[in-house]
């Protein structure tokens, strides 16, 4: 029986080793699993915050990414960040309108829409059969648009019910909404800012987040929020968007004019980077503390896993086991705890969240916005992979301790 | 065995540093042991014969002095050498036995044939001649905890042959055994030694041991003998 091994010591043969150790350290590993629940555990949330984080700010920016088109042109007040905080004069929309640059519709009147956009304050009950519930309060974005404002938003289309009139206290509400709010139906009447409004139809835009938002004649909104003849923003289409540059440098120039001009496009595409910006200098933190909490524990784990087995570890040494191939099984362990604590953080995300409605509070001053945890595999792989490598490092030194492990010591009775 | 297993121990020292103090184990220390013999080492504890087996073992360093096993120096090899020559010429059996739980038998003594170029089929084949020569063939399928103490480290000596080392270091194998069974351990590693020509360097306590084994080293005395001898020399 003589089976002398020929073998050099390449790095395929210490691989076959560590295999043959892995192997042994995952089927001893269901009596070590309480032991290692804390590790899994604290690695598992860290995982979940790292998604939740990605899948916000994931969800977010597909909602913005999808507003906003590439050759129209917003325009607001100098200095304005958002449409709220916007005003502007019928002048300066005669000034812009009557540019050869913009386009114009076969009459000669250019294509131009005028918008407002306010903070609405909505009140509405929930009649859901004979309880009395109490009146409900939310804060949701009020647009006020004109004519020809459905010419710049391609994907508009009401789902129910019909537009708004034009002169009454009519509105429609983006299907966002009516997703969340399924008890506001067309026909229902609502409050805002103290007038009772009726809804008349649930339009869709192509799921940006223009659903988030309720649409009404811009002559009411004007003037129940007292805006006299003011607007918020303008939208126009340029024969050339190429001009852009230009036509921005001349109403620049303009003395009459004190202006912001981005196409609608960069426009949301700013909003998302400033949110997802915002949400990951919240959350980002967060996990890497929770990282950290997390690799000391698998650290921790590790260091009483080789402890505990010792002598099994120096066993293998006399056996002839190398060292390297030690080390690998005790990494491998190491990631097997971080990867069940990956599972336990993103599965129950995955299953349970995903697509789930989540809404901002007037985060970046764009009012309410909601969008979906877009919980996708690549980010469950990203979360994941954050949370192997807490396992690799948790568990490299305990690895090279395992391999340093004196065995005549560990071998002594 | 036509093959020289000789084991030549030359001028040997070996201390360990505990704090400012150096302990000094063993001290120009000579030794041979031929090929295919059953050396029985005695002594009270604390004399160094673990140390002596690690050594011989390569699982432990000399501080210095010479080593040759097999016609081979092994004194001065590197650590992924020692383990591959470990892996191919030395059998270890310890007073405990160190089987892993989560294996059976079986698969305890398969284990360092995970070392060798052997596909699963040969490895269950080896370890299963293994477990038989042990007479522990009707209970390859048991695990560690289902095993007696006897049973256990006759599994601990299949381990320790399956990949056919020439050498057998032996720590104090019936340590934890009544009589009875020390007996039958015993008569094992003898007909390994005697059938099968493994050179076996047995640490025991066991007086009785000195039946079985071919040679029979006192080392307190085998100590003092050869410090006289350095005296004289000088
Ligand atoms: N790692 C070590 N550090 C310090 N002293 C050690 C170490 N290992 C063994 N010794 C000492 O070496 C001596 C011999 O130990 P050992 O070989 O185990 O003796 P034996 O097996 O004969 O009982 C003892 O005095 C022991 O305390
Ligand atoms: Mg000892």
């Amino acid at each position: 029986m003589r089976t002398s091994a020929k073998n050099n010591h390449s790095l395929l043969i210490n691989l076959k080793q560590a295999q043959a150790l892995t192997v042994i350290n995952f089927k001893s590993f269901p009596q070590r699993f309480t032991v290692s629940l804390v590790s899994m555990l604290s690695i598992g949330c860290v995982a979940a915050v790292m998604l939740s984080v990605l899948a916000m700010s994931e969800g977010m920016m597909k909602t913005l990414q999808r507003t906003g088109l590439d050759n129209t042109v917003l325009v607001m007040r100098a200095g304005a960040t958002s449409e709220l905080q916007s005003v502007m004069f019928p002048v300066e929309v005669n000034i812009l309108a009557n540019n050869s640059n913009v386009i114009k519709n076969k009459q000669g009147e250019a294509i131009v829409s005028a918008e407002m956009f306010v903070n609405a304050e909505m009140k509405y009950t929930n009649d859901v059969g004979d309880i009395e519930i109490p009146e409900l309060s939310i804060s949701l974005a009020l647009r006020g648009i004109s004519k020809s404002t459905q010419q710049f938003r391609p994907n508009f289309n009401l789902v129910s019910g019909k537009m708004f009139v034009t002169g009454v206290r009519q509105l429609i509400i983006g299907q966002a909404i009516a997703r969340r709010m399924p008890e506001l139906t067309v026909g229902k009447t609502i409050t805002l800012g103290g007038a009772q409004w009726q809804i008349s139809g649930i339009f869709s835009d192509g799921n940006s987040v223009f659903e988030s938002e309720l649409w009404a004649d811009i002559g009411m909104v004007q003037s129940d929020y007292r805006r006299g003849n003011t607007i918020q923003s303008i939208r126009l289409a340029l024969k050339d968007i190429n001009n852009l540059p230009a036509l921005a440098k001349e109403w620049q120039d303009d003395p009459r004019l004190n202006i912001r001009v981005i196409t609608e496009k960069q426009f949301f595409a700013d909003q998302a980077s400033n949110l997802t910006r915002l949400i990951r200098w919240i959350g980002f933190p967060i996990a890497i503390v929770m990282a950290l909490g997390a690799m000391v524990a698998a650290l921790n784990t590790m260091y009483a896993a080789i402890a505990s087995r010792s002598k099994e570890i120096a066993t293998h040494k006399a056996i002839g086991f190398s060292p390297f191939a030690i080390a690998t099984s005790i990494l491998c362990e190491a990631l097997l705890i971080a990867f069940v604590g990956g599972l336990f953080g993103i599965l129950p995300l995955y299953l349970v969240f995903d697509g789930w409605t989540a809404a901002t509070q007037n985060a970046s001053n764009l009012s309410q916005m909601m969008f979906n945890f877009d919980i996708s595999l690549l980010l469950a792989i990203k979360a994941m992979s954050l949370a192997l490598f807490i396992g690799l490092i948790g568990g490299l030194l305990p690895a090279l301790k395992a391999m340093r492990l004196p065995v005549t010591e560990a071998l002594r009775d | 065995m036509k093959n020289n297993n000789d084991i030549i121990l030359k001028d040997i020292n070996k201390s360990y540093q505990k704090g400012d103090n150096t302990v000094v184990v063993l001290d120009h220390f000579n030794l041979t042991i031929n090929s295919g013999e059953f050396v029985a080492l005695m002594g009270p504890s604390g004399l160094g014969k673990s140390t002596l087996l690690h050594l011989m073992g390569g699982l432990d360093q000399p501080t210095s002095g010479e080593m040759v096993i097999g016609a081979q120096r092994i004194d001065n090899l590197k650590e992924a050498q020692f383990t591959k020559w470990r892996a191919e010429n030395i059998g270890f059996v310890f007073q405990s036995h160190h089987l892993l739980p989560v294996l059976s038998a079986q698969g305890n003594v398969e284990l360092p044939l995970a070392l060798t170029p052997l596909n699963k089929k040969q490895r269950q084949e080896h370890a299963s001649y293994a477990l038989e020569l042990v007479g522990m063939s009707d209970r390859s399928k048991h695990y560690p905890k289902e095993l007696s103490g006897g049973q256990e480290q006759r599994v601990a000596i299949a381990r320790a042959i399956v990949s056919d080392p020439n050498i057998l270091l032996c720590d104090e194998p019936t340590g934890n055994l009544d009589r009875k069974t020390a007996n039958e351990i015993l008569a094992i590693l003898a007909q390994l030694n005697r059938d099968f020509g493994k050179t076996i360097v047995m640490v025991t306590h066991d007086n009785k041991a000195a039946e079985y084994a071919t040679r029979v080293i006192n080392l307190e005395s085998y100590m003092l003998e050869q410090n006289k001898c350095t005296v004289g020399e000088n």
